[in-house]
């Protein structure tokens, strides 16, 4: 379906993505799989068989929070918003996402050297 | 057919908006880009992609993954028990008799040994004894002063009371009742804890002597007489010559000291005739202050007693207090015979659980096509054994919940013991016995579930499915012939102990008493304790009723006894030998009183002398033949001087008139000791009352009852039964630990068996194909029957050389309630080894003359 060079997500990191997305302001469903697509400039593009099931998830386990509201275009639609739970919940995993993508980092540098 | 609670739940309209208001924005995206409306839809339904899908999807992450299994499971289990009904019913039948009597009797060892008394801080109760140091007798009542001294002494207590009971006739009614009393020391409910449920407690002056009487009654003499009325309180009992106020009635549950106490009224301290310090009648209580431990209140009381020793040198310096939690002085006796059940019980249902994880373990592997489907279709093996364990657990529950009622009706069974075991009317079936059923349900799934599931369930079997019907089961086979093994180890331990029970209760019934208790009606007179004022009356009264009794025709001879022949009174006491007392050479003996008659009525012989003689005023002695052989060494027995070392007010002496035959007074099962018969026919106002009829001893109550009658129109004649009945009683604990301890053991014989047929047949089944090369290459049947019979009786052996071992352990359990037999007994082991053998045998013939059975031709034509 992608139209550039399908990049899978790494398990579990879709989860850090929508709270990221949520964490900027509160956004219903569409708008954050449009902004995933944006920001990522068209790399990344989260399916909705994943995005619902994950933004249900989430409001289960507390970290988000969900009203309805008018969108942009007087439609109502549902918000998530990132409650104190997702929050810290977010800060986690941002911390060990940058862990481990500079022990990634780390690696694939010498690699190069080696080669 | 729906469990999903998704379906009904608020969330699925409000999701359909939240995936409507996507597509809308999907199209309006298209839209903008230049597309029709209709192709902008098009593509936004194509993009979104499988709406049913994402929405269930959505569902499961908002229903809870552990209902939704279970209701799975569960539905599962239904249908497992639709498809094998008999299997199941065996199943659930087996764990209901499994649980229902492991329950029944933790609901008695419950109620009996680990719940605290009934009192509040029961656990704080303990009964003081005095112990003779001189002297081994078992005089554990004690002086009022000396109860009222150690209650002022002491910092350990925070009250020490006491009590002694008294059988008595009350008048007030139609007919006079015998009724008993205790008669109790100050502050008796205080100490206990209890107040009365209607009235009140007994005032300082009622406990004074000299003060008002009254009387405080249990509620089913409440109930009996009064109807429950409150209005009792007030009124008047005529009791022996005495007539008290009732100011209180007890609760229906209090049943201290005993269950037929009716009365209960104060024995005042200060009374003119307590003031010695050698007349005991006391038994005595107290209640330990919060944080007090026995060690500490021993050690208190071993202060306070030196104390007293060197105040009053003549009786209380050779005397110790030992003190036992109250609780231990009741249920001491059956505690062990209660373990022995509960081990029994437990030992059967391990039994039961191994028998059925056998059944299981065939049954898994009769499933596993169905496993192995189940396995390809994606399932996880968590998900396939937590399915196999549902199905056990499901027939688990049924089987324990069956077994409640077994449980309960138990209990009221229990009720019916309570003449042999204490505290029986405090089983019942509580919260306590639920949980704990429900726990061996929970207990039996992992034991007969956990491992067939665990087993049957192993990955490589998903290539069974390739090889289809031609899987060998032969392999899987060691972990079956293992759960016989221990079925038969477990059942032979069970049935060795049983055995020895019953070996001993057989000796037990061919020892002679050397007394025959056979043609002896007892009973007993109301009287009461104010009658040992006048000693002389009271001796003439006893002495004029037994004269009646011996011209009533059908009576050959008539006695009283203090105790009961073949009943133990353990009253063991040291002598001085013609007033000499050598401490190198102490003479203990038992001691009994018995009146003239004794002999004739008992049918003991009179070796040397003559019998207690009627109307005698020297204090004369009997002894028997252990005495003498043990302590006069051979010289004549006749005519010296026995003396009891101690002070007590019945102390006997006198001379040595008679030598009798060794009778087993203290019970069949002991045997006879050294024993001094003092003549007195009124060792207490109600003694026992021994007559030898010439017919049927029961035909001849109302004959005495009515000529007591007569004679004293204001007693009661009362506890009138044979002789041999008050034996039967004695044994009558023993006999039923036997019986049911012969009845789990048969039961475990029996499911050992079923264990072995079962798994015999399973093999047989199981290799069929291979019985069936075998006979078309020319193997005889009877080597097939041959060989799968002794692959049976293999384990057999193996299961009873186990059984053996872990017997020599446990046969030390049962040690103590042994009589003539050793817990090593050969016979025993070898009865055991033999019975099993020969019904392995039995069990094992059917299944392999089956096995052998098969025709080649056929089972190679199924292949």
């Amino acid at each position: 379906m992608a139209p550039t060079e399908k990049t899978d997500l790494l398990q579990g990191t879709l989860d850090m993505l929508i709270l990221k997305i949520v964490a900027l302001g509160p956004v219903h469903g569409y708008g954050i799989s449009q902004r995933i697509r944006q920001i990522s400039k068209e790399v990344l593009n989260v399916q909705q068989g994943s995005l619902y099931p994950a933004l249900h998830r989430l409001e289960k386990r507390g970290w988000l929070s969900a009203e309805w509201g008018d969108s942009e275009n007087g439609r109502e639609a549902k918000f998530y918003k990132l409650s104190a739970k997702g929050r810290r919940q977010l800060a986690q995993e941002e911390a060990s996402w940058n862990r481990l993508s500079q022990a990634v980092e780390l690696i694939l540098g010498a690699a190069q050297q080696e080669a | 057919m729906s469990w999903n609670p998704f379906h009904r739940s608020p969330r699925e309209p409000e999701f359909d908006r939240e995936i409507g208001f996507h597509i809308d924005q999907l199209t309006q995206a298209g839209i903008t880009q230049g597309l029709s409306p209709q192709e902008a839809r098009r593509r936004a339904v194509l993009e979104f992609g499988g709406r049913e899908q994402i929405k269930q999807q959505v569902r499961e992450v908002h229903t809870s993954r552990f209902l939704e299994t279970l209701g799975f499971n569960c539905r599962a289990a239904m249908r497992f028990v639709r498809r094998s009904p008999s299997f199941s019913a065996a199943v659930i039948l087996t764990l209901a008799l499994g649980i229902g009597a492991n329950s029944a009797v933790f609901s008695a060892i419950d109620a009996v040994v680990l719940r605290p008394l009934p009192f509040p801080g029961g656990d704080q109760l303990v009964q003081l004894n005095q112990h003779d140091t001189r002297n081994r007798d078992a005089n554990r009542f004690i002086a009022p002063v000396r109860l009222e001294d150690w209650n002022r002494m002491n910092s350990t207590f925070s009250g020490i009371s006491g009590y002694y009971t008294d059988d008595l006739s009350e008048t007030s009614g139609a007919l006079p009742e015998k009724v008993s009393e205790a008669l109790v020391a100050p502050r008796f409910l205080y100490v206990l804890q209890i107040a009365p449920l209607v009235g009140r407690d007994f005032t300082a002056e009622e406990e004074h002597f000299g003060g008002p009487d009254a009387v405080l009654i249990s509620y089913g003499f409440w109930q009996r007489r009064f109807h429950g009325d409150p209005a009792a309180i007030g009124k008047k009992l005529r009791i022996g010559s005495f007539s008290c106020s009732i100011i209180g009635v007890m609760p229906a549950s209090f049943a201290f000291p005993n269950r037929d106490i009716e009365l209960w009224a104060p024995s005042a301290p200060d009374a003119p005739y307590a003031q010695r310090r050698d007349s005991t009648w006391f038994t005595v209580i107290g209640r330990m202050k919060p944080g007090v431990n026995l060690a500490q209140a021993q050690a208190d009381l071993a202060t306070v007693q030196a104390r007293l020793g060197r105040q009053f040198p003549k009786p209380d310096a050779d005397l110790q207090v030992q003190s036992t939690p109250l609780k231990e002085i009741i249920v001491a006796d059956v505690r062990d015979s209660l373990w022995l059940l509960y081990g029994s019980v437990s030992l059967l249902l391990l039994i039961a659980c191994s028998n059925i994880a056998a059944l299981l373990l065939a049954r898994t592997a009769d499933r596993e096509h169905e496993i192995s489907i189940r396995f390809s279709l994606g399932a996880s093996r968590r998900a396939i054994v937590g399915q196999l364990l549902t199905e056990v657990s499901f027939l688990a529950l049924l089987g324990s919940l069956l077994g409640l009622i077994i449980a309960a009706a138990a209990a009221r069974g229990f009720h019916l013991l309570a003449n042999t075991l204490p505290r029986a009317t405090e089983i019942s079936l509580n919260w306590t016995i639920v949980l704990y059923s429900l726990l061996c349900a929970v207990l039996t799934t992992l034991l007969c579930g956990l491992f067939p599931a665990i087993r049957g369930t192993r990955r490589d079997l998903a290539h069974s499915l390739a090889q289809g019907s031609r899987t060998q089961a032969s392999r899987r086979s060691p972990m079956q012939w293992f759960l016989v093994a221990v079925q038969v180890t477990l059942a032979v331990t069970l049935l060795t102990g049983a055995g020895l029970l019953l070996r001993s209760l057989q000796q037990l019934g061919r020892v002679s008493p050397c007394f025959d208790p056979s043609h002896v009606l007892t009973f007993q007179i109301s009287g009461s304790w104010g009658e040992t004022a006048d000693m002389g009356a009271l001796t003439r009264r006893i002495d004029r009723t037994l004269d009646a009794l011996r011209a009533t025709p059908g009576v050959e001879a008539a006695t009283t006894a203090g105790w009961l022949p073949g009943i133990p009174g353990m009253y063991q006491m040291e002598f001085k030998l013609d007033g000499s007392l050598d401490p190198n050479r102490k003479i203990l003996a038992d001691n009994r009183w018995v009146s003239s008659g004794y002999l004739d009525t008992m049918s003991i012989p009179l070796l040397q002398g003559e019998g207690c003689k009627e109307g005698s005023t020297t204090p004369d002695l009997l002894v028997n033949r252990r005495f003498v052989n043990l302590y006069l060494g051979g010289s004549p027995a006749l005519g010296h001087h026995l003396d009891a070392a101690a002070y007590n007010d019945f102390t006997p002496a006198g001379l040595i008139r008679g030598v009798v035959g060794d009778a087993r007074e203290e019970g069949l099962n002991a045997a006879p000791v050294p024993m001094v018969y003092s003549c007195f026919s009124a060792p207490n106002p109600f003694p026992n009352y021994l007559v030898r009829t010439h017919g049927d001893p029961s035909a001849m109550a109302d004959t005495i009852r009515h000529r007591i009658h007569q004679l004293e129109p204001g007693r009661s004649v009362y506890a009138i039964m044979p002789l041999q009945d008050h034996l039967d009683a004695a044994s009558s604990g023993n006999r039923l630990r036997t019986i049911l301890l012969a009845l789990f053991a048969a039961t475990a014989v029996a499911l050992a068996c079923i264990g072995l047929y079962g798994t015999l047949n399973y093999l047989g089944r199981m290799r069929q194909r291979e019985v069936g090369v075998r006979l078309a290459l020319g193997a005889a049947r009877s080597h097939i029957v041959a060989q799968f019979l002794l692959e049976g009786l293999r384990v057999t052996i193996i299961g009873c050389l186990a059984g053996i071992a872990l017997s020599l352990v446990t046969g030390r359990l049962v040690a103590n309630m042994l009589y003539g037999v050793s817990p090593l007994d050969p016979t025993t082991y070898l009865g055991v080894v033999i019975l099993i053998l020969f019904v392995a045998t039995v069990a094992s013939l059917l299944p392999a003359w089956r096995a052998a059975r098969v025709e080649p031709v056929q089972v190679l034509r199924q292949e």
